[in-house]
């Protein structure tokens, strides 16, 4: 007997996600397109005698991640794009700090106020370390509906695992989507945190900071940070591949931008078009090695963006100065099509 | 080891507090943050609360508050030390959270916040150390300058039409439904301080009885930073900043008025 | 089975529901469904369309821009939407609201006068599922059995909703 499906809404299936992740704390500000995300915790966390609070700003939201996270407790926000600028400062202070917690990033067109369209605009952002300071942070991108429940809930171990925050960055199509879905099942063992602020009964007092009055100190806590991203980009790099033993084109995307690529791929494939398809799941660490090995053995790399021309960075320092890469991008909040990867495509024979 | 263990003594009557950390400040001569914390880990210890006491510190002079005490502390990013308790104290009620923030930080960089947190009522304290200066930074002028006071970045003196006016966060927030407990205390002269004791001791007990937000502003000097010398800055608070911010209860809410028998 | 619908018009049109019907309908067929909506930032009034895909394989792109069946609810719908349909796809019209006739003839054309049916029934409010009936009759998406089996579940609440919408359902459904 196959699981039973039910049709679901992409920002529902990230809330759900992280119930049954075990989030004991939600703190969010409206912003379109993410708010279904915000008002499904508003009935679902007291129904759970869990926390969740309507916050003044991102920025507060952000914080209370933080604070929640310091205390011991899996939290986590959602926003959308310009909402995400303004919690740059707190994920950093969270990496720096070693906080795990979970940012929901259902992107949107930009750059500015922008369009409430979905978009891919804040790739850099999310996976170089967008705010102040030496970090990154895993980054995860879904590209269903299905995704956006289990990567929300892959978000939560890998934040406690690494003591880092983790982005979910997906986009305002697969927000606004609905799929079906299976429900997985509710974590029930959450990990023991012996650091957190939670009372200092019968134990030494811990303290969170990322601050050391000595220059001389920081840059030893700084290291021990790389080393962690180091092991980030070692251990968690994952993605899906598809046709690609005998592709002599490569596309190259995530989320929805992959779907458009996934039907481009079929046509081709029906017009006899060896194409093949390498979707990245986490964005950082991005699969450097995945496409540099295959740089080896294709002609051509499309990639396939709704942004002006960023992922397609990081697919330049995995193939090298020599590679031929097309980028096919949409951006300011228009979708991708099928047929704009196909026209790609075909132009490339 | 201060060589002095061997003396023996009929009756203890002044101590360190058991929460106060053993530990040299990074506090100027004659600054008001050093008292300030003593009082509270005075009114920990008194409370009883030392295992379920955190110290949110803040940006500013405040910032390893944390590194004082000898309970549980965390950093906060500049002015958001209230989102931070909110969150500590909706995720586990049983614990004692309070931020300590500057004026900076509470009134200018994190008036969002300490609004909000007053305006939904959170049942945590904030203790507002108010020198009208940024201390940290070296001087600049601070929400709370009183008009006509030097400082690097008012070098002729604040004055309103390029600068603004002083900001009565105490009064403003005293508008609101959320907060139970709101005061004005000063640290200029004994009496004064024992006072202050009192209001911070009443704004955790207000915590403790689930009564809502208690917030303390406390008037401090910074002799360093207003080029004075530590009397004379006890003086300026005694005499100017008093008057632009005068003492008294802004706000108690009648349940919280009935802990103060038993202070 | 590769099925692409878009429904477009104003928002408050109801066009959301009726494509939300359409996806439930394929689930319950045991097919894989994406509704995507996509509107501007106001709640009333603006462009509103929404794209249903219905297949039996996996579903790649969530956004069509060639779609096999199209309703379109207003003018400009129309005018944006009939170069794009499909060759030998279909087009339903409601006529009530679009005076203009379509000028190609690769592609099947249905002119509903949707508003005075639901009138019939109910009143403008039903008007959506006159033209899904319209739709599922000239093109069988989904099986009759299965929207009814969908517009049952989706309001199961309301007894009157539950009782105009189905007869708006089949005016739509039985209308020449």
């Amino acid at each position: 007997m196959p699981d039973k499906k039910i049709l679901m809404g992409g920002n529902i299936a990230i809330a759900e996600g992280a119930i049954l992740a075990g989030c004991h704390a939600y703190f969010g500000y409206p912003i379109t397109p993410q708010n279904e995300i915000l008002e499904h915790m508003s009935k679902r966390m007291s129904e759970e005698g869990r926390v969740f609070v309507q916050t003044e700003s991102e920025l507060a939201a952000i914080n209370m991640v933080y604070g929640a996270a310091a205390s011991g407790c899996r939290a986590m926000t959602s926003t959308s794009s310009p909402g995400f600028s303004l919690q740059q400062e707190g994920i950093s202070y969270m990496s720096g700090s070693e906080l795990p917690g979970v940012i929901v990033n259902v992107m949107r067109g930009g750059p500015g106020l922008g369009n409430i369209g979905g978009a891919q605009g804040d790739y850099f952002q999310a996976t170089k370390g967008g705010g102040h300071g030496d970090y990154k942070v895993i980054t995860l991108a879904p590209a269903s509906v299905q995704e956006m429940m289990d990567l929300t809930m892959l978000a939560f171990d890998l934040a406690d695992k690494y003591r880092n925050p983790v982005i979910v960055l997906a986009d305002g199509f697969l927000g606004q989507a609905m799929e079906p879905v299976v429900i997985r099942k509710a974590v029930t063992a959450l990990p023991e945190k012996k650091w957190a602020v939670s009372g200092t009964k019968g134990r030494q007092k811990n303290i969170i900071n990322s601050f050391e009055m000595d220059p001389a100190a920081f840059p030893g806590r700084v290291k021990v940070l790389l080393d962690k991203f180091d092991r980030m980009q070692k251990d968690e790099v994952r993605f899906e591949d598809i046709n690609l033993e005998d592709a002599s084109i490569a596309l190259i995307a995530y989320g929805s931008a992959s779907r458009a690529a996934l039907t481009a791929m079929n046509l081709a494939r029906s017009k006899g078009i060896k194409v093949g398809l390498l979707r990245p799941v986490t964005l950082f660490p991005f699969p450097y090695n995945a496409i540099k090995k295959l740089a080896n053995k294709i002609d051509r790399f499309i990639v396939a963006e709704l942004s002006a021309g960023q992922l397609i960075e990081d697919v330049r320092i995995a193939a090298g100065t020599e590679m031929k890469i097309d980028l096919v991008a949409r951006y300011g909040g228009a979708p991708m099509t099928a047929e704009d990867i196909i026209e790609a495509i075909e132009k490339a024979m | 080891m201060t060589g002095l263990e061997s003396l023996k003594t009929e009756s203890t009557l002044y101590s360190k507090p058991e929460s106060l950390a053993d530990r040299a400040t990074h506090y100027c001569a004659g600054c008001g943050h050093g008292i300030v914390q003593r009082l509270i880990a005075e009114v920990v210890d008194e409370l009883n609360i030392f295992d379920r006491a955190i110290c949110v510190s803040s940006i500013g002079c405040t910032v390893t508050s944390y590194n004082y005490f000898n309970f549980d502390g965390l950093e906060s990013a500049h002015g958001r030390a209230p989102a931070v308790a909110t969150a500590i104290k909706r995720c586990h009620p049983n614990l004692v959270p309070f931020t300590i923030q500057g004026d900076g930080d509470l009134a200018s960089i994190g008036v969002a916040e300490i609004v909000h947190v007053c305006a939904r009522g959170e049942n945590l304290t904030i203790i507002f150390v108010n020198n009208a200066i940024y201390g940290m930074t070296g001087g600049q002028m601070a929400p709370t300058t009183l008009i006509d006071m030097y400082s690097t970045s008012t070098p002729g003196g604040r004055k309103p039409d390029t600068s603004g006016y002083p900001i009565r966060m105490s009064e403003m927030l005293s508008t609101l439904d959320g907060p139970a407990y709101i005061s004005r205390v000063s640290l200029h002269n004994p009496a004064n301080i024992r006072r202050a004791k009192k209001a911070i001791k009443l704004a955790f007990k207000t915590q403790l009885a689930g009564l809502g937000l208690s917030l303390v502003e406390i008037l401090s000097p910074c002799p360093v930073n207003w080029k004075m010398d530590p009397v004379k800055a006890l003086e300026f608070v005694a005499g100017k900043m008093t008057q632009q911010y005068p003492l008294g209860e802004f706000k108690i809410s009648d349940a919280a008025a009935l802990l103060k028998k038993d202070l | 089975m590769l099925e692409e619908i878009v429904i477009s018009g104003f928002g408050g049109q109801g066009l959301l529901v009726i494509g939300r019907l359409l996806a439930d309908a394929g689930m319950i067929e045991d097919r894989n469904v994406v509704w995507l909506p996509s509107y501007g930032a106001e709640k009333r009034g603006g462009t509103c369309s929404c794209h249903i895909t219905i297949s039996n394989e996996k579903i790649g792109a969530l956004y069509i821009k060639r779609p096999t069946a199209a309703i379109v609810m207003s003018p400009s719908a129309l005018t944006r939407l009939e170069p794009l349909v499909k060759s030998d796809g279909i087009l339903v019209i409601n006529s009530s609201l679009i005076a203009d006739k379509v000028g190609r003839n690769d592609i099947r054309t249905v002119y509903v006068p949707a508003n005075e049916l639901a009138a019939e029934v109910k009143d403008d409010s039903v008007a959506n599922l006159v033209v899904l009936g319209a739709l599922i009759a000239h093109q069988p998406i989904t099986a009759r059995a299965s929207i009814i089996t969908a517009i049952n579940t989706l309001f199961s609440k309301s007894g009157t909703m539950l009782e105009a919408n189905t007869k708006a359902f089949l005016k739509g459904y039985t209308q020449e």
